[in-house]
């Protein structure tokens, strides 16, 4: 109740507060104007995040440092240290950089968001930025109107620097003039109860814009007008700083298990490093003011001090947290744990992961796997074999033979609950990525997965109907029709335990030649079996009814085969590989091999 | 030196084509060595081997092998010709 007419309640309190104050509109439209510049940095970055920026992510992952780095130079390029944390998130969330790595990057993004305070403190509000904001603004639309989606996003970029500008510009001019009419810094609080009400009130403003630079830029601009005092400034910076943690927070909430424990560790770092910024601000500011004279920073230039304090505390917090990332990921790992959840359900498609391109197809590729997985134990019992007899060493002939009772598992059943639902999932996920900013390769990565996705289905529904008569004729009394059944289960359980092997493999083209040895073995059996069945009819050892059941299944046997191996290789072949491609036996080569 | 750099670049990009044909000759000639040494594995295997069934399965493994190997130089053979054609075409010029 509260909550549906909080949003109209503001909106009338902003109205009044526009239409009452001549001065606040500007101060308004600069903040609006600044965060339309955020939004559209980000939608311009957005689109480079399908190739450099992944490819960055990836090798900026083996060691603290090479992450950290990665964390600084990113959010200094893009101005966001939310976009940056986002998609740190989608990545860990995905299994695609470990969880050390994303805290490394969250580390370094703190440090990069504090060169914002900089370029306002330093430059925004030294010079006239409105003048540099509008050749900017005029080449950013022209690129904008481009067809070429690259030069687009290009546009979108220039456009977020020049509406940056204008709003800095806009915010500067607001808080001059209010200046003269109205004295916030009246309300100026000493002590530590002004470091607790200023940090919770920089911590406020940052949870409604959600975004600490926009904070920072009132804070910076209010001190340059002399609204706020240099004390309640630098508790401010600290506030915007443990604001921003929302951001990520409100990110994770759609994630998986990394992505939580991920912006745990954020929250933790962020809420530690506040609390020290908070308990020693008088040392830090004493060590503000030494730095600022090593530094050449005139003593009574406040706006660059609080930069200096800004990325100060950061670097401190970094540094004093560096130490313990491996410590701090095992204890992370151990308290976030994820509730168990029915093999039914996806694992790995959360919203999250449509950040990017590559994280959406590794989070496809993951659950086909899972896919596979539950497909692999319907599989197996229902050629009456247990997953752990697929798993071992053991004799897959002997088991098939001795085996004294068919598994009386409903098939159609077991697919509505473990097949069907996921394939659905799967398919609604690749839809949603494909309608997003995308890449041809991704796209096309995305096609051959759901490609893979339904072979498995397949063989799912050749197993419904083979199962059927394996019920009736599996262990038939009639050694002749048991030994068809016999050959046709340990068909299909040879083919299981040559998938689980390949998919303990890393993808790469070995592992997708050597599946070519298991079509081969496939045609051979199948041709052994036609061979034995002719000679079967021919000595009248099977009854003619059941001999078009035999058929049949060996042809539903077939198509399990083909089906499982097309989506076998397709998970593991990672891609287009030319070299694999053109080694790879056809059908004729196959038929060749088995004329020999 | 720049102008160098910059018309090495150039050439680079019209060249994509070829630049495609060298990698997936190099990737080949990788794998193919690759190959080999399963090749080899497993002839070593097929000499210790007794039992008639591993034998068989160690037998058709390599009869793949051996006939995606041929595939594979088949390939090189012919990436090699692609590649002294177009010299060949570049000199006519």
């Amino acid at each position: 109740m509260i909550r549906k007419f909080t949003f109209p309640a503001l909106l009338l309190a902003l109205a009044y507060a526009l239409w009452a104050s001549a001065d606040f509109v500007e101060i308004a439209a600069g903040i609006a104007l600044f965060m339309f510049g955020m939004l559209c940095l980000e939608a311009g970055f957005k689109f480079f995040t399908g190739g450099p920026l992944e490819a960055a992510l990836r090798i900026s992952t083996d060691k603290l440092w090479k992450s950290l780095s990665f964390g600084v130079i990113s959010t200094t390029m893009m101005q966001s240290s939310s976009l940056v944390s986002l998609i740190t998130v989608s990545f860990v969330g995905a299994e695609m950089i470990t969880l050390a790595a994303g805290i490394g990057i969250i580390m370094g993004a703190n440090i990069g968001t504090t060169t914002g305070a900089w370029l306002i403190a330093g430059f925004g509000l030294k010079v006239n930025i409105a003048a540099y904001a509008m050749p900017v603004l005029v080449f950013g639309v022209l690129f904008r109107l481009r067809q070429t989606r690259a030069v687009q996003a290009l546009g979108d970029v220039m456009l977020g620097f020049a509406f940056l500008f204008l709003g800095i510009h806009y915010m500067k001019i607001g808080f001059e003039a209010f200046q003269s009419s109205f004295d916030l810094s009246a309300y100026a609080i000493a002590g530590f109860l002004g470091v607790v009400v200023y940090t919770a009130i920089g911590m406020l403003i940052t949870v409604i814009m959600q975004s600490s630079h926009a904070t920072l830029l009132i804070i910076i601009t209010a001190l340059a007008a002399g609204q706020v005092s240099y004390e309640n400034a630098l508790a401010l910076a600290i506030g915007a700083n443990l604001g921003s943690t929302i951001t990520i927070v409100l990110g994770s909430l759609s994630s998986n298990i990394g992505g939580k424990r991920l912006a745990a560790f954020h929250v933790l770092f962020n809420l530690i490093t506040a609390l020290f910024a908070m308990l020693f601000i008088t040392q830090l500011a004493g060590l503000v003011d030494t730095l600022a004279i090593t530094f050449g920073i005139p003593a009574d230039d406040a706006l660059l001090k609080l930069a200096l304090f800004h990325s100060l505390f950061n670097i401190l917090g970094v540094m004093g947290f560096a130490a313990f990332v491996a410590r701090i990921e095992s204890v992370l790992q151990r308290l976030i744990n994820a509730h168990p959840q029915g093999s039914q359900y996806p694992q790995f498609l959360f919203p999250d992961a449509l950040e990017t391109p590559a994280t959406a197809v590794n989070a496809v590729s993951k659950e086909v796997e899972h896919l596979l997985e539950n497909a692999f134990g319907l599989l197996a019992h229902g050629v009456s074999l247990r997953r752990q007899t697929i798993d071992s060493e053991d004799s897959l002939s002997k088991a098939v033979q001795q085996t004294r009772r068919i598994f009386l598992i409903d098939v159609d059943d077991d697919y509505e609950a473990s097949i069907k639902g996921l394939h659905t999932d799967i398919i609604a996920f690749i839809a949603s990525a494909q309608s997003r900013e995308s890449n041809a390769s991704a796209n096309e990565r995305l096609f051959e997965l759901r490609r893979a996705s339904r072979s498995i289905v397949e063989a799912v529904k050749a197993m419904k109907h083979l199962h059927k008569n394996l019920r009736r004729h599996g262990l038939s009394a009639n050694p002749a029709v048991r030994a068809r059944y016999d050959q046709i289960r340990l068909q299909i359980a040879q083919l299981l335990r040559e998938i689980r092997k390949a998919l303990r493999e890393e993808p790469g083209e070995l592992v997708v030649l050597s599946l070519d040895v298991a079509r081969l073995e496939q045609e051979k059996i199948g041709k052994q079996l036609l061979l034995d069945l002719d000679d079967a009819i021919r000595q009248r050892k099977i009854p003619v009814s059941i001999v078009t059941s035999v058929m049949n299944d060996e042809d539903y046997a077939q198509s399990i085969g083909d089906s499982l191996l097309r989506a076998l290789a397709i998970l593991r072949s990672a891609g287009w590989r030319p070299s694999s491609e053109s080694l790879a036996l056809s059908n004729e080569d196959i038929n060749e091999l088995l004329e020999k | 030196m720049k102008a160098k750099k910059l018309l090495k670049r150039l050439g680079e990009f019209l060249d994509a084509d070829e630049k495609t044909q060298y990698r997936e000759f190099t990737a080949t000639k990788k794998i193919l060595k690759a190959l080999k040494e399963k090749e080899d594995t497993l002839k070593e295997q097929l000499l210790i081997t007794l039992d008639a069934q591993e034998r068989s399965a160690i037998q058709t493994k390599l009869d793949v092998i051996y006939a995606q190997r041929k595939k594979g130089v088949e390939r090189v053979k012919q990436l090699k010709e692609l590649e002294r054609s177009g010299d060949g075409d570049a000199k006519d010029k």
